[in-house]
């Protein structure tokens, strides 16, 4: 069975090629902002998250923040365009596994949810 | 009467008296009764010299002390067989002194006595003479005569005495007065001066020829002049100050205020000093202007601070705009190098096709961006305005918003004059700002109505609405209560009314909705600065 990836990105095209590039080898589930992928975090078991930070509805780092109460050992990887110094300082707490700055290279990123998901 | 007329006179009666007495028919030698009378009156007049004024001033009193001399005087007549000499005549001056005293009251009553005691002496000199006698007939009245001239006389004189000491009385209050206002003028102007020096804004005050008449210190240090030689001294002949005389010279002429107006003076360098003036024409009457005052603020330090504030401005632009191209720029560009790697392996004609897609609107998307970046900097542009039917053009947008509510009213279709893209953008950003604000059953009313000399374009919908703090900020660049605005929009839409030389109004309630009003001129205006 494979393991579940879940992509939280506002652009459709980012979660577009987030699936596509990670569906071959995990069961990827899309949320388009971070009140949904709070919603599906809290209510499925997922072995990653890849979620950006900018989004309507719900901001990233506050998605995370919720996400961490109920599921203290899940991996998170921001996948963002830009980091900004408050965010570093939300991150310290939040126990982030990696931080992807966009443009990413889907290789690199393939890499990374490899060694994360071993 | 005073004490001091009052023994004087009795000194000079007395002194008559002993002189009466010495060359009398019996003449005076020192054991005489005479001496003793004159020594008893002389002792009298001492004895009256420690009596008050108050005292003496005593009717009773005083009539008493004329009493006493006709007696001692009859004395001095009966003792040296006077009454055959012209003794009688020093009757006169007691009835004389009398009348000064008492008056009218005072005379008479001693001259009845003195006619008394002296009929008495003529008779008992002359035992049967008869009353008709000249000795009766003309000495006596001449008493009375006397008593009536002297009282007439001292009562005149008093009157006058009196008028005299009234005006006397009227001067001395009303220098008092005089004195009392001068006091209080002066009092005042220091005053005002006081205050006009404590202001802290610089006031000057000139007369309608321009002739200096009031400078305060902050007026000296602003406007780079002496007061000791500024006062009297023409404004209009202070090149440096030419810009301030035509202000004033424009309220004195008109007799209007000029309220917060900025004019650039020059300081003694030549450099430009801008100062912010309020100035009135002083009034006298309604016609007449005597001068205007000025009151004013060197604005160099606020200005400087304003030049900093926009210095700050521009890199936190700068800031905002860096990290928003980024954000939005690496977006697209993470999908175009993303499906361009995938491209690289796919084997799927679909996923080619759909990979391929997803590229090209990654690119559209930066295009996009672009023309928002563009149309945010832009300055001139060189596109022609035509013939724009607002109503057609909204029309167009909307037909598009299949599951949105949307109403249109108002009046005939309103036709301006301008950039179509930029209309055309400027109305597509407020309406999908409305569509974003509402949620699912959302109504959006769109109405067109005349105003003055805009058409008028309201774009009301039911949406969230937003907050007070944030209807201050929305034409700021890069502010966006959105989290996946770009910040652009309405900064952009206000541009475009701008340059359209219209206007426009946000209201809004949170929960309730928004209303935004575009005020489009009718007829368009030339602008100069576009080419």
């Amino acid at each position: 069975m494979k393991k579940r990836v879940l992509v939280c990105d506002d652009e459709e095209s980012i979660r577009l090629l987030l699936h596509e590039t990670l569906k071959e080898n995990y069961d990827v589930t899309e949320a388009a902002d971070g009140r949904e992928a709070l919603r599906l975090a809290r209510s499925e078991p997922f072995d990653l998250i890849i979620i950006d930070i900018k989004m309507p509805g719900k901001h990233g780092i506050e998605a995370i923040e919720q996400i961490r109460e109920s599921n203290k050992n899940v991996p998170i990887i921001i996948c963002s365009a830009y980091r900004l110094l408050e965010d570093d300082n939300a991150l310290k707490t939040a126990d982030v596994a990696a931080f992807i700055t966009k443009p990413l290279d889907i290789k690199t990123l393939k890499k990374k949810v490899s060694e994360l998901m071993e | 009467m005073n004490k001091k007329l009052l023994l004087s006179l009795r000194f000079v009666l007395i002194f008559a008296t002993v002189l009466v007495m010495t060359y009398s028919k019996r003449g005076l030698y020192v054991f005489a009764p005479g001496y003793t009378i004159a020594l008893i009156y002389l002792v009298s007049n001492f004895v009256l010299y420690f009596l008050s004024e108050d005292v003496l001033s005593k009717p009773l009193v005083s009539f008493s002390i004329f009493l006493f001399d006709i007696v001692t005087i009859s004395l001095g007549i009966y003792v040296t067989q006077g009454v055959e000499t012209d003794f009688y005549l020093i009757y006169f001056l007691v009835i004389f002194v009398a009348s000064i005293g008492q008056g009218i009251g005072g005379s008479i009553p001693i001259a009845i006595v003195a006619s008394i005691i002296y009929g008495w002496m003529i008779y008992r000199a002359n035992p049967g003479i008869s009353l008709l006698d000249s000795k009766f007939l003309i000495r006596i009245p001449f008493l009375f005569i006397i008593s009536l001239v002297s009282s007439y006389w001292s009562h005149s004189a008093r009157r006058e005495l009196k008028k005299k000491k009234e005006l006397e009385e009227f001067t001395r209050q009303l220098e008092t007065e005089v004195a009392r206002v001068s006091a209080k003028e002066t009092e005042l102007r220091e005053y005002s001066e006081k205050v006009i020096n404590s202001v802290t804004s610089g006031v000057i005050a000139v007369r309608n020829d321009g002739t200096i008449t009031t400078l305060n210190p902050e007026a000296e240090r602003i406007l780079e002049l002496q007061r000791e030689e500024a006062i009297g001294q023409n404004i209009k002949g202070v090149d440096r100050l030419s810009a301030l005389w035509q202000k004033m010279e424009h309220s004195m002429n008109s007799g209007t205020l000029i309220l917060r107006e900025e004019v650039s003076i020059l300081n003694k360098e030549d450099e430009s000093i801008p100062v912010g003036a309020s100035i009135s024409p002083i009034t006298e009457t309604k016609e007449n202007l005597s001068g205007c005052v000025a009151i004013f603020r060197d604005l160099s330090e606020i200005r400087a601070l304003e030049e900093k504030l926009k210095q700050a401005e521009r890199l936190s632009y700068l800031g905002k705009m860096a990290s928003w191209i980024a954000h939005e720029i690496r977006n697209p560009l993470t999908a175009i190098g993303g499906f361009a790697q995938l491209l690289e392996t796919a084997d799927d004609k679909e996923k080619v096709k759909l990979f391929s897609s997803e590229i090209s609107k990654g690119t559209q998307r930066i295009n996009n961006i672009i023309d928002d970046i563009l149309a945010f900097a832009r300055t001139k542009r060189n596109v022609a305005y035509t013939d724009i039917n607002l109503r057609s053009l909204i029309e167009s947008i909307t037909s598009s918003l299949s599951n949105m509510n949307v109403l249109i009213s108002g009046d005939k279709p309103p036709t301006i004059k301008g950039e179509i893209d930029s209309m055309r953008r400027l109305f597509i950003n407020l309406i999908n700002n409305s569509i974003e604000a509402m949620e699912e059953n959302g109504r959006l009313e769109i109405n067109f109505s005349q105003e003055n000399d805009y058409y008028v374009t309201e774009i009301i919908d039911n949406g969230r609405g937003i907050s007070k703090q944030d209807i201050k900020k929305l034409f700021t660049p890069f502010y966006t209560t959105k989290q996946r605005g770009t910040g652009l929009g309405l900064s952009i839409v206000k541009k475009t009314v701008d340059e359209h030389h219209g206007k426009i109004e946000i209201e809004s309630k949170k929960g309730t909705g928004t209303r935004v009003r575009v005020y489009l001129p009718k007829e368009p205006k030339v602008d100069n600065t576009a080419t």
